[in-house]
């Protein structure tokens, strides 16, 4: 196929109408996203003014934001997102890095790696959160907790797609470096870890999701503070509209999370 | 000594896990310099084996291998072409060309990289020097991949069917521009392959081995005058050439089963 330099004056006809079809469909699109999230708020927000739905144990959105308003005013919004915040981050950080350490070790060592890839599926398949009560008493309760909870959660998924990523280099890649008298360090830096970089941007979007739910399991176990700790206290008094508020903060930041990395994965891609 | 490689009564053997294969059987050749020559033989039958002893990836089991008149082959000599040009996705052409530049660092980089930068220019491929090689055609990509062969300057090229994941017409072609490449920079080329054409037209020697245990069976000098391989095809004696080394790889190949 040829293609042709893209000049606007000289599209011709049929090229006109199939860019503009593409512009149209795409206006749809983001026209029909929007009209998703306006159109669910809009029928919530009806059918709790009009008494159909209790706003008592749904809540509604316009009581959601005078939720947020008062958080904010007081000043306790800022104080609850950051310490969730900051907990994700540690956690996310600390698992991502020493996930694909263990995982570079692994790929090192091949005795090693096989002594260790039964444990690795138990610990994989393992319900992280039943270690709560034994985090709680080796760590005490608290931020650090909270952390190693999300540690837990986000570590083994990072080191197990990690590996599996290195371990998908084709063998032929391998053997042209080593033709080349290439020492293990050089196949690692120069074939293994660029190779395995489109998985290692599909895992930090894995471990965006997987860090909040770390946090916010951790903090259902044990807190005093942070949005985990609002939405458990919340549903305590029966305080709908500071769960569904501190749900909403959660989706912003979280989002927010998701869209720094996907800037990431588009710089990679250029 | 003009031969750059002998193979001297070389033994190969592999384990499995269920057995123990043997491979090559008493294997003996000599190869000149600045020659090219070619290892025809039955599927299977250990020819991409003896590349890889060639290379140093695998050790005789007994025998010798002698490279430029000496026993330890040092790698440096030597360059391996594969069947997939096994160019790196996330470089560009000039990357993947100066991969093995990086990783041997050798003093004379500086003119190595200089004269990678010729060849580029040379064989028509400089406009796509900052390219990825996902927007080069499959007779590019093959066609970077001998460069970056040949950025280390070796003198022994060990090609493993580069061609044969192209289609016929690219592959023709390819293979007039690989041969004249190889010519013209005054290498020595041992070539694996499955096609009787291709070994006789580009072949001062060809190599035939037997089923596995492979041996050497026979050596074949087609002596056609024409300059390229494109053209030797259709030199009167081709068919005749083919026809004798179809009929030796034929007996081969039913012993085979």
């Amino acid at each position: 196929m040829k293609t042709k330099k893209i000049n606007s004056k000289t599209f011709s006809k049929t090229h006109y109408q199939y860019i503009k079809k593409l512009k149209r469909d795409k206006f749809l699109i983001i026209f029909f996203r929007i009209f998703v999230l306006v159109a669910f708020l809009g029928l919530w927000e009806l059918l709790t003014y009009l008494g159909v739905l209790d706003a008592f144990f749904v809540s509604s959105p316009s009581r959601i934001v005078k939720q947020i308003i008062a958080l904010a005013q007081d000043g306790t919004l800022l104080h609850h997102s950051w310490v969730t915040l900051y907990e994700t981050l540690i956690g996310f950080l600390i698992a991502t890095v020493l996930g694909y350490l263990i995982a570079v070790l692994l790929w090192w060592n091949e005795k090693v790696r096989k002594v260790f890839e039964p444990y690795i599926v138990v610990l994989n398949s393992l319900p992280k959160i039943a270690l709560g009560p034994v985090i709680i008493l080796w760590v005490g309760s608290g931020t650090k907790a909270i952390v190693l909870m999300c540690i837990l959660i986000c570590i083994v998924i990072t080191t197990m797609s990690m590996l599996s990523a290195f371990l998908s280099v084709e063998e032929g890649k391998v053997l042209l470096l080593k033709s080349m008298n290439a020492n293990k360090f050089q196949i690692l830096f120069k074939l293994v870890l660029p190779h395995s970089m489109p998985e290692f941007i599909s895992v930090l979007k894995i471990n965006v999701g997987m860090s909040w739910v770390g946090s916010i399991m951790g903090e259902y176990l044990t807190s005093k503070a942070g949005l985990g700790y609002l939405i458990v206290y919340g549903g305590q008094i029966f305080k709908i509209d500071l769960v569904m508020a501190s749900t909403a903060i959660l989706c912003v930041l979280a989002f927010g999370m998701y869209y720094l990395v996907s800037l990431l994965e588009k710089k990679y891609r250029k | 000594m003009n031969n750059i490689l002998s193979f001297k009564n070389v033994n190969y053997f592999y384990q499995t896990k269920n057995d123990e294969i043997f491979a090559l059987n008493d294997v003996n050749f000599d190869i000149e310099k600045e020659s090219f020559t070619s290892l025809v033989g039955p599927s299977g039958c250990g020819k991409t084996t003896i590349l890889s002893l060639t290379a140093g990836l695998l050790k005789p089991s007994s025998g010798e291998i002698l490279l430029d008149g000496e026993k330890k082959i040092d790698t440096k000599k030597i360059g391996y072409m594969f069947q997939r040009d096994h160019l790196f996705e996330w470089r560009t052409v000039w990357k993947n060309i100066t991969l093995g530049l990086e990783i041997q660092r050798p003093k004379d980089k500086e003119e190595k990289l200089k004269k990678s930068e010729e060849l580029l220019k040379k064989y028509d491929l400089y406009a796509f020097k900052d390219k990825k090689p996902r927007n080069l055609s499959g007779g590019m990509r093959q066609r970077v991949a001998l460069i970056r062969t040949l950025a280390l300057e070796p003198q022994l090229l060990l090609l493993d069917e580069p061609f044969s994941a192209l289609d016929y017409q690219t592959r023709l072609s390819v293979c007039d521009d690989v041969y004249s490449i190889i010519k013209s920079e005054k290498k020595t080329a041992l070539l694996v392959t499955h096609d009787i054409s291709e070994a006789i037209s580009m072949s001062d020697k060809i190599i035939v081995l037997s089923a596995r245990p492979a041996t050497v069976k026979d050596q074949i000098m087609p002596n056609l005058e024409e300059e390229t391989p494109l053209k030797r095809r259709e030199n009167r004696r081709f068919s005749a050439l083919f026809d004798c080394l179809w009929r030796e790889l034929t007996n081969e190949n039913q012993k085979n089963q």
